[in-house]
């Protein structure tokens, strides 16, 4: 085949890929044009035929920088949002409350943050999903950049009478970790001290039980803070109980249950899948399901009586 | 994950069309839509971008009458195939029933079309679903481009390179004339209902 019918095929193919959207593919037989032009020592001078393929690539990377520079999660009408949570919540096995969750969870994915947070609201109304909806709200309150609006929010929950001081204290918990995360220097206000120890699976954790083999937590696995677990056995059944992660290996977390809550240790039997698990981490929240793959008495140390859960983590 | 409701007697099941970019999911749909008023029981809603890339999904509500005192609702959606919105497609896939495959016949686009099927092969799995027991349609898009002067791969070379292990039913088609649309969403729709049909009857 001649040097000059290569071309033209070259340009052709270019062309039809511009016009199919395979942008790359085009600008590739752009450049192999232009190449072989530049080879051949007669085709080097035609000032018409390669401004002409000058031009068609400056076209092409307007094209290119165009969709480059397109919002990748614009706000998107009432009827949409409306779509987002019928798709995301489309499960025959689950409760209206859960479904809900979901659609608000989807709507916080798809960037959809004020309209997320509007859902929300409306969930916290349910004692169940209460701690899950606030901190959800709080997270897209900081999504959306505004680590004052969160405060600003979860110091109004403060003077409002919605949440027990318990679950304000998760929430003080939660923000101030946070916070602290982010380097901001603010100290938040609570209700009244807490009467109740809050977390006390980490202050009584011995160190012969877990800390000799503390492990590494691999770079791109999320960091998770917590999980919303829904109970399914009595006598919590269908409530969210929320636990905190003691450790992460990797997509492995370790949850411990105190003996008190032995009642909960029903929900977990190794090689059972859990659906529905609300991950939080301090930059993210995802729902996704596990698989639990370790159920084991502490036996010696101040933790004896308690369980060590492990769960793989499975992203939706 | 169908919604099979006896009260209201009516089955809810959802079809996905996957693919790489650019292969002509959307086509597909737009031709479904124009086509087959009788079964569109509502508006295409597509959520797109610059170029016409989708950037979330585009939906569509079927409806296909009664079957043994059921009636049947689909809902269809399409994937953004763009590579980067790994995670909106893999939202868009939840509760899937049945998948219609996109494959581009372009030479061009060989490797997105084998690395589109192993990124939906891993997202099923994801959500504990094995490509083999899936509903799973095939279809070879743009056959009308051969012999206008680029590239296309042949029928037997994409089946090697998709479907050779799969084996599942495959169509080729020229979705931007309506060539094989409707075959193809047909038989996608043939198996999901007796696969649903096997599940309701074990369950
Ligand atoms: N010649 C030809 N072109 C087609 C055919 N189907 C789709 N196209 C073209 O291919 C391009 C992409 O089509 P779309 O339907 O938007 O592709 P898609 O798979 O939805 O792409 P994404 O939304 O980016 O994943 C458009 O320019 C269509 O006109 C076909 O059968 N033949
Ligand atoms: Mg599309």
């Amino acid at each position: 085949m001649n040097i000059t019918k290569k071309i033209k095929i070259l340009l052709q193919e270019a062309e039809l890929y511009h016009t199919q959207g395979l942008l790359n593919e085009a600008m590739e037989k752009y450049h192999n044009a232009t190449k072989l032009i530049k080879s051949n020592e007669q085709l080097k001078s035609n000032q018409n035929l390669i401004n002409g393929i000058i031009n068609k690539i400056r076209v092409l990377k307007e094209d290119i920088i165009k969709i480059q520079k397109a919002p990748k999660k614009p706000e998107v009408s009432a009827e949409v949002q409306e779509l987002i949570k019928k798709m995301c919540s489309f499960a025959p096995d689950k409760s209206e409350d859960l479904k809900a969750l979901d659609g608000a969870i989807a709507l916080a994915k798809f960037g959809q943050l004020k309209r997320a947070i509007t859902e929300f609201n409306e969930l916290i109304k349910k004692d169940s999903l209460r701690v899950v909806a606030a901190k959800s709200i709080l997270r897209c309150h900081m999504a959306l950049s505004s680590m004052d609006e969160a405060v600003t929010q979860y110091e109004q929950w403060i003077s409002d009478d919605i949440f027990s001081t318990i679950q304000l204290d998760k929430l003080y918990v939660f923000l101030e970790n946070i916070l602290k995360k982010e380097g901001v220097d603010k100290k938040l206000p609570r209700r009244k001290a807490p009467t109740v120890n809050l977390e006390p699976v980490i202050t009584r954790l011995g160190t012969n039980v877990v800390q000799a083999k503390e492990p590494e937590i691999e770079d791109d696995a999320l960091d998770i803070n917590s999980i919303g677990i829904t109970i399914d056995s009595e006598p919590q059944e269908g409530q969210v109980v929320e636990f905190k992660i003691r450790f992460q290996l990797g997509n492995i977390i370790t949850l411990l249950i105190p003996i008190r809550d032995k009642d909960l240790i029903k929900s977990f039997k190794v090689g059972n899948k859990i659906n529905d698990i609300q991950y939080y981490s301090t930059t993210a929240l995802f729902s996704g399901s596990g698989i639990v793959t370790l159920v084991k008495e502490i036996k010696i140390g101040p933790l004896r009586g308690d369980y060590c859960v492990d769960i793989e983590i499975v992203v939706n | 994950m169908a919604i099979f409701n006896i009260k209201k007697r009516e089955l809810e099941c959802k079809i996905v069309y996957y693919g790489p970019g650019r292969s002509g999911k959307t086509t597909n749909m737009e031709y479904i839509y124009k086509t087959y008023k009788k079964q569109v029981v509502g508006e295409m809603v597509s959520v797109d971008t610059e170029g016409d890339r989708t950037l979330f999904f585009d939906f569509l509500p079927m409806g296909l009458g009664q079957i043994k005192g059921f009636d049947i609702k689909v809902q269809v959606y399409t994937v953004p195939g763009q590579v980067q919105y790994k995670s909106t497609r893999k939202l868009v896939l939840k509760g899937v029933d049945g998948v219609i495959f996109v494959a581009d016949s372009l030479a061009v686009r060989r490797e997105k079309n084998m690395l589109s099927l192993k990124d939906l092969q891993h997202n099923l799995k994801e959500y504990g679903i094995n490509i083999v027991n899936i509903p799973l349609i095939m279809q070879h898009n743009k056959r009308d481009l051969t012999g206008q002067g680029v590239p296309v791969m042949t029928i037997e070379q994409m089946e090697r390179d998709l479907n050779r292990q799969l084996k599942v039913p495959s169509f080729p088609a020229s979705a931007i004339i309506g060539e094989s649309v409707g075959a193809t969403l047909k038989e996608c729709l043939k198996l999901t209902l007796l696969s649903l049909k096997k599940q309701i009857k074990s369950g």
